[in-house]
């Protein structure tokens, strides 16, 4: 089914582009390294594939006069999903060539910023590229060598949008939305409860004093010794 | 795709004192003479990098110089930029100077006029917290979030599959990282969207967009000279005299006053001049207190100027006395909108409901909508057929062209010229002779033109 594999492709798109965001995130703090460099260039030449398919996919389908009205709306939908996941990429392409711009990685006297991260993003270059694990093979100086690519490749993304808008006429404000607000929440069984648990918890007392916590637990615990006694107390006696 | 995507977009710069505090920070970084960093201890996660507001302050007095009360200011703003944000308190960005923790905000969350924060961004952020914390979002949080579902639905799609996959890629990092993210994340929509009520740091004044005072020229280079020079030259080669040709003679030089005299306020048979520009547009002939007599005069032969009477009434109330607001409504009501009213104007049923609403609470500006609606008709429908009207063209025939008076000649043969006298600067290059020869001639013989 032709809307299905559209699906599947839109879904790996934006699985890496949310790679690629977190990736940006990293770049001139504590845990940007050539490894990352090296990721962030995999990932995104990964997400122009990815790209130029969906666009082939949805141009094809749009194109094509022998769709049916509702699937014609769906498939619209999804060309403006599409797009907006272009725009978000093409934003970070340009966030991550001027942070390299301004964070080289071998210069003595620029310093990253401690941003308190130490972890590396190996486990999300991973998830984005749909491999087991990433194997390094580029120069000690790719963070000043992908710059230049990096430009040639923007500037692709962008003479693409460009064409897309100008040969596909979807007008966006005649999409809706599927989800109603709130349609996050219903299907979070994926997200994982023991993680969300732990941030919760961490961020209402993010730094509360340990010693109090163990006062508590000893308090507590001497509490339920003293009542255990207590009753055994009463039931021998 | 928004409106105005990235290649329709203007180049932005940075704020300059933002700049200044991005150096600041990385100065801050430097191993040796940076801020010395301590570790951050949850429960079970140890975080590095982790700094006290004392820290900050005592690296700021030593860096610059500076007293203890600037430097907390000066730490404060960094704080309230979103550099540096608190881990004990996160909503409250404030720098103290004891042993709360603090700790520095990763360069793409940096606050940046170059990069605004985008309604997408916010609404997966929006997203995610809504996810993470099983829809228990802050009130305001609520609000956006419902809000940005209407106004950008037709990405919404994107926005919750986006949410989730942000959400499972960050599940890949470790547990410390994690929680730095999530942080980080806060703080910067915390300085990007300020919970109602509280300043925004990213609000720039009126005046602060225009790009030539926030665009700074540091370095006087050769190119910006030029510039300067080009400026220049072509600013002298304009004219700045306004040439006011009297043709009865300027008063002030010729102690003449027909001019004044022709063109009164009031004056039996007004000049040509004057009666030609009341065709220009309305406004002329509104402003003009002839043309204005003239127009009632035409529309009392229409029987429409009851118009013009409550547009004048409408003027009166706009720029009159405040104490006689509520008289002045009270009888422009009485005569011209009550409905059996003697001198009724014509207007739609829509503005009339709005006025009469108005009316109850009366203020300087109740009239406005009434009197722009009546000012409209008058424009689209009386001063067309004015203009065409026999009442126009007799004053057009009937105006007078005020006689050039003749002045006295010292010397007759010497022509007048009429022309606006070119910038001094201009002749100097020409040579002193030039000047020598016009001087003795200029000096007896008044300047005729201004």
């Amino acid at each position: 089914m032709v809307k299905e594999e559209c699906k599947a492709l839109l879904d790996a798109l934006n699985k890496v582009t949310a790679c690629y965001r977190h990736m940006v995130l990293t770049i001139g703090g504590t845990s940007d390294s050539q490894n990352l460099r090296e990721e962030l260039k995999k990932t995104r030449q990964k997400a122009q594939e990815l790209a130029v398919a969906n666009r082939n996919k949805l141009t094809a389908v749009l194109k094509d006069k022998t769709v049916s009205k509702e699937d014609k709306a769906e498939f619209e939908r999804l060309w403006v999903i599409f797009s907006t996941c272009l725009e978000i990429l093409e934003i970070d392409m340009r966030r991550a060539l001027e942070l390299g711009h301004e964070f080289p990685l071998n210069v003595p006297k620029k310093h990253l910023i401690q941003t308190g991260m130490s972890g590396g993003t190996s486990g999300v270059a991973a998830r984005a590229m749909s491999v087991q694990n990433m194997k390094y093979e580029a120069e000690h100086n790719i963070d000043v060598v992908d710059l230049k690519d990096l430009e040639n490749e923007i500037n692709q993304v962008g003479e693409m949008m460009y064409e897309m808008e100008m040969k596909v006429n979807v007008p966006q404000w005649t999409v809706e939305a599927k989800q109603d607000p709130g349609a996050e929440l219903k299907s979070t069984i994926s997200v994982g409860a023991s993680s969300i648990g732990m941030i919760s918890v961490e961020e209402n007392k993010s730094f509360c004093d340990i010693s109090k916590v163990l006062a508590g637990i000893i308090f507590s615990a001497v509490l339920i010794i003293a009542i255990v006694l207590a009753v055994c107390v009463v039931k021998l006696s | 795709m928004t409106i105005g995507g990235p290649r329709g977009r203007s180049p932005r710069l940075q704020m300059p004192c933002l700049r200044k505090m991005e150096k600041m920070i990385v100065s801050m970084q430097d191993p040796d003479m940076g801020i010395k960093m301590r570790n951050q201890r949850l429960l079970i996660t140890v975080i590095p990098h982790a700094m006290t507001g004392n820290d900050i302050v005592e690296w700021l007095i030593q860096k610059y110089g500076i007293s203890e009360e600037e430097s907390l200011h000066l730490g404060n703003l960094i704080v309230k930029h979103g550099y540096i944000y608190p881990l004990r308190d996160p909503r409250n960005l404030v720098l103290r100077a004891d042993e709360s923790p603090y700790r520095f905000q990763t360069p793409y969350f940096w606050t940046s006029t170059k990069w605004p924060a985008t309604e997408l961004d916010y609404a997966i952020y929006l997203a995610k917290k809504n996810i993470r914390k099983q829809g228990d979002l802050i009130e305001h949080e609520k609000d956006n979030y419902n809000l940005l579902h209407k106004r950008i639905n037709h990405t919404w799609d994107f926005v919750v599959m986006q949410a989730r996959e942000q959400l499972r890629a960050a599940k890949q990092r470790r547990k410390g990282d994690r929680i730095v993210i999530d942080c980080q994340e806060q703080a910067y929509w915390l300085v990007n969207r300020p919970p109602p009520g509280a300043p925004s740091v990213l609000e720039q004044g009126p005046e602060r967009r225009n790009s030539h005072t926030t665009r700074v020229q540091l370095t006087k280079n050769m190119d910006y000279y030029k510039r300067e020079i080009e400026y220049c030259r072509k600013a002298m080669a304009r004219t700045r005299v306004k040439s006011s040709i009297c043709l009865e003679g300027n008063p002030w030089i010729t102690d003449d006053t027909t001019y004044w005299a022709m063109n009164a306020p009031t004056v039996p048979t007004p000049t040509k001049l004057r009666v030609e520009r009341w065709g220009f547009n309305f406004s002329e002939l509104l402003m003009d207190p002839l043309g204005r007599a003239q127009l009632l005069e035409f529309l009392k032969k229409e029987f429409s100027a009851e118009n013009l009477s409550f547009w004048e009434a409408c003027e009166e109330l706009r720029y009159g006395e405040q104490s006689r607001i509520d008289e002045i409504v009270d009888s422009i009501y009485q005569q011209f909108l009550a409905p059996g009213a003697t001198r009724w104007v014509n207007i739609d049923s829509k503005t009339m409901e709005r006025t009469l609403e108005g009316i109850k609470t009366p203020h300087r500006y109740v009239m406005d909508d009434a009197q722009m609606h009546i000012y409209m008709l008058m424009k689209k429908d009386s001063y067309p057929r004015f203009l065409k009207s026999d009442l126009y063209k007799n004053l057009l025939a009937e105006a007078i062209i005020p006689p050039e008076t003749k002045k006295q000649r010292v010397f007759p043969f010497m022509r007048k010229q009429r022309h606006s006298s070119p910038s001094p600067a201009l002749l100097l290059p020409a040579g002193d002779s030039e000047e020598r020869s016009k001087s003795p001639a200029a000096a007896p013989v008044p300047e005729e033109e201004s």
